[in-house]
């Protein structure tokens, strides 16, 4: 271990940490979430502060750390990362919200001197996520593991399998799965209300533009025999290893994976085929496919569903991500944004007014020329005003336009927030879990089938068995 | 059009009699990454159309802040450390950057002697289009800021920052940073207050240039 020195004049007022941790413990509570799948052993009713450690304080474990900021009654007890740079970082968070951890560089020196954890966060790069899961349930502490759940379908399965033989929980980072948003619809709508009709097809998206590769200060490089030692080629891989394939699944896997498992949860069912095209056609010095364009195959209950998915890299196009569930009735385009959410009712299908009264779907406001597709941080493009305000003429041969309604459910907390939630709600009380190792598995299968189906250069098919242990 | 050129020429030409000239700086390269976080801010400014304008400062107008001392309100910044706000590199990389605790904070420059200050860039953080809360940046010759402060730009519509009410705009980090024209204001320290981020409730410096005459 190399411990970051305590400097006593870190110390600083007792009176200010203790003012941020009780107004953060103030107006929170905890979410109530829909029907899920229960694993593994929850002690029942935890009344203490959980003992919580996250490994891994690089961007996405300081998301989960702000997230986390507004949960009451866990005390983070100790932080891991091999780069000292990332240590300092989530140890600077950390005392800010009012803890005291115990920097590690090596999980494993964390997970034999901190005896006594009651959940670990991991939040590593994907390749790590087997090993370091599988440690920390072995030492009897439940495990909320970032997503992609592993670089590999093996690594999945025995994350699944440990969790089983230990009876420790694993949660899975698919954090929409636990979105009040989502699971209205899920449940509300799609369940209950029935809204859609059929589901026949789904379109989604994720699309970024252009990014350079990600660098590093001079100050904070690390020196190659240290990157060896924790499974790195050198510093610019360790910096950008979400299109490397030895560490990750890449784009699919990184952004892909998030809606995909949406799909799969919706329709209830794994899809059974595949057809994918996609190539590094842009970026150079990387190794992952930059853009997938994926068809799948559901057979459901109501019948056979197409669904397109796409992630690309080189534009942010279409309106940046979402998922687009279309009906027979009608459909849905739900994100993680809620600018890029809303249902539309089809021209022929009932009206949607008792819908309306059971609080399943409110009118939309009216839509004015002012308020356009523009994102807060976009310039007005030439000719755009007076695109909006020109007369529109509709040619008779189209279909009626849809009718637009927005859900009456929003998220009013970080969106990784709820799914920690139940993490933890999961350990304290026995709720269940809402994405399982056995969900993130089933996702995994699923989208990682997309990188061999790009290479195959043909329609592949799933075996039931993929999606087990 | 003609009309518009004439103007400008003869608004040149006035301004150039007067000897000054626009100011120029080096932007960073643009360097938003990811997917954007969702923003609903009361007092945004309206998306600017064409290119900012040049603010007009007097010849022999340099960046007086390079390389100068910077303190700031936390002692122990999240990460980071108070001097990269004058390193003179603007890169929105990590490890170019000195992240403050929550809440209400400040930096201060000291520029080492009584200066005409004429203008003040500011990046806080633009690998990602976020806004800054309670943006407020004062002048004194008192490194207290207790006396003869004469504040220069606030957009903390709210007085939540306690300074009394802003009529400046927030507004979206992106790498051309934010330029204040301070119009010759005389003094030693500049303070730069805000509170927090749209996106996660910190308070970030990459550079600061105050540009002024010794």
């Amino acid at each position: 271990m190399n411990p970051i020195p305590e400097d006593p004049k870190r110390e600083f007022s007792l009176s200010r940490r203790d003012f941020i941790r009780t107004s953060m413990a103030a107006g929170t509570g905890l979410l109530m979430t829909g029907p899920a799948i229960l694993h593994g052993q929850a002690s029942s009713s935890v009344t203490r502060d959980l003992k919580v450690a996250i490994i891994g304080t690089g961007s996405q474990g300081r998301v989960l750390l702000e997230a986390c900021a507004g949960i009451p009654n866990i005390q983070f007890v100790a932080v891991c990362d091999m780069w000292d740079y990332s240590l300092r970082y989530g140890q600077g968070i950390l005392r800010k919200r009012g803890f005291k951890p115990n920097p590690y560089e090596d999980y494993q020196e964390m997970l034999s001197k901190e005896s006594d954890l009651d959940a670990v966060i991991i939040a590593t790069p994907d390749f790590m996520h087997a090993e370091q899961t599988n440690a920390c349930l072995r030492a009897g502490i439940n495990v909320y593991c970032e997503k992609m759940m592993s670089n590999s379908i093996d690594g999945a399965r025995s994350m699944v399998q440990t969790a089983r033989e230990t009876g420790k929980l694993l949660q899975v980072g698919h954090q929409r799965r636990s979105n009040p948003r989502y699971l209205h619809a899920k449940h509300r709508m799609l369940g209950d209300a029935k809204l859609l009709g059929r589901i026949t097809h789904i379109n989604g998206q994720w699309n970024r533009a252009v990014g350079e590769d990600l660098g590093w200060p001079n100050r904070h490089e690390i020196k190659p025999d240290r990157l060896a030692r924790f499974g790195y080629e050198n510093m610019h891989q360790f910096r950008n290893w979400r299109w490397f394939k030895q560490y990750s699944g890449g784009p699919i896997s990184d952004l892909g994976a998030h809606q995909i498992d949406i799909y799969n949860w919706f329709l209830g069912t794994p899809p059974k085929s595949i057809m994918a095209s996609g190539g590094l056609d842009y970026y150079k010095d990387r190794d992952w496919y930059d853009n997938a364009m994926v068809v799948y195959e559901y057979d459901t209950a109501q019948g056979p569903v197409r669904a397109f998915y796409q992630v690309l890299t080189t534009t942010s196009a279409g309106g940046g991500y979402f998922e687009y569930f279309m009906g027979t009735e009608g459909s849905l385009r739900i994100s993680e944004n809620p600018a890029y959410t809303a249902a539309f009712r089809e021209a022929n299908a009932p009206e949607w007014e008792s819908h309306v009264r059971e609080g399943i779907v409110r009118m939309s406001a009216p839509k004015t020329a002012a308020a356009p597709t523009l994102k807060p941080w976009e310039k007005p493009r030439p000719g755009q005003a007076a695109a909006n305000a020109a007369p529109t003429v509709v040619d008779v041969r189209e279909t009626a336009a849809l009718s637009e309604w927005e859900l009456p459910v929003q998220l009013d907390k970080a969106i990784h927030q709820p799914h920690l939630e139940n993490f933890f709600d999961a350990i304290r009380n026995g709720t269940p879990l809402n994405s399982p190792g056995e969900v993130g598995l089933e996702t995994l299968a699923t989208v990682l089938k997309v990188n061999e189906a790009i290479a195959a250069e043909k329609k592949l098919r799933f075996d039931p068995m993929d999606f087990r242990i | 059009m003609q009309l518009l050129t004439l103007v400008s020429f003869l608004a040149s030409a006035s301004l150039a009699s007067a000897g000054l000239i626009p100011l120029e700086t080096e932007l960073p390269k643009p360097s938003y990454k990811g997917t954007p976080v969702p923003i609903q801010v009361e007092n945004l400014e309206p998306p600017r159309v064409g290119e900012r304008p040049p603010i007009m400062v007097p010849e022999g107008t340099v960046n007086l802040s390079l390389g100068k001392p910077v303190t700031s309100s936390d002692e122990w910044p999240i990460i980071g450390e108070p001097d990269y706000i004058t390193d003179g590199d603007k890169q929105a990389e990590e490890g170019y950057y000195v992240e403050l605790g929550p809440d209400l904070q400040w930096v201060q420059i000291d520029l080492e002697q009584e200066s005409e200050i004429h203008a003040i860039f500011m990046w806080h953080y633009h690998a990602q289009a976020r806004v800054y809360h309670d943006v407020v940046v004062q002048i004194a010759t008192d490194p207290d800021f207790e006396s003869g402060v004469v504040t220069v730009f606030n957009n903390d519509h709210d007085n939540s920052a306690g300074m009394g009410v802003g009529k400046d705009l927030a507004y979206i980090e992106s790498h051309e940073g934010r330029a204040i024209e301070v119009k010759g204001v005389k003094g030693q320290y500049v303070r730069l207050y805000s509170n927090g981020n749209t996106s996660d409730g910190m308070n970030h410096y990459i550079e600061v240039e105050v540009f002024g005459t010794p």
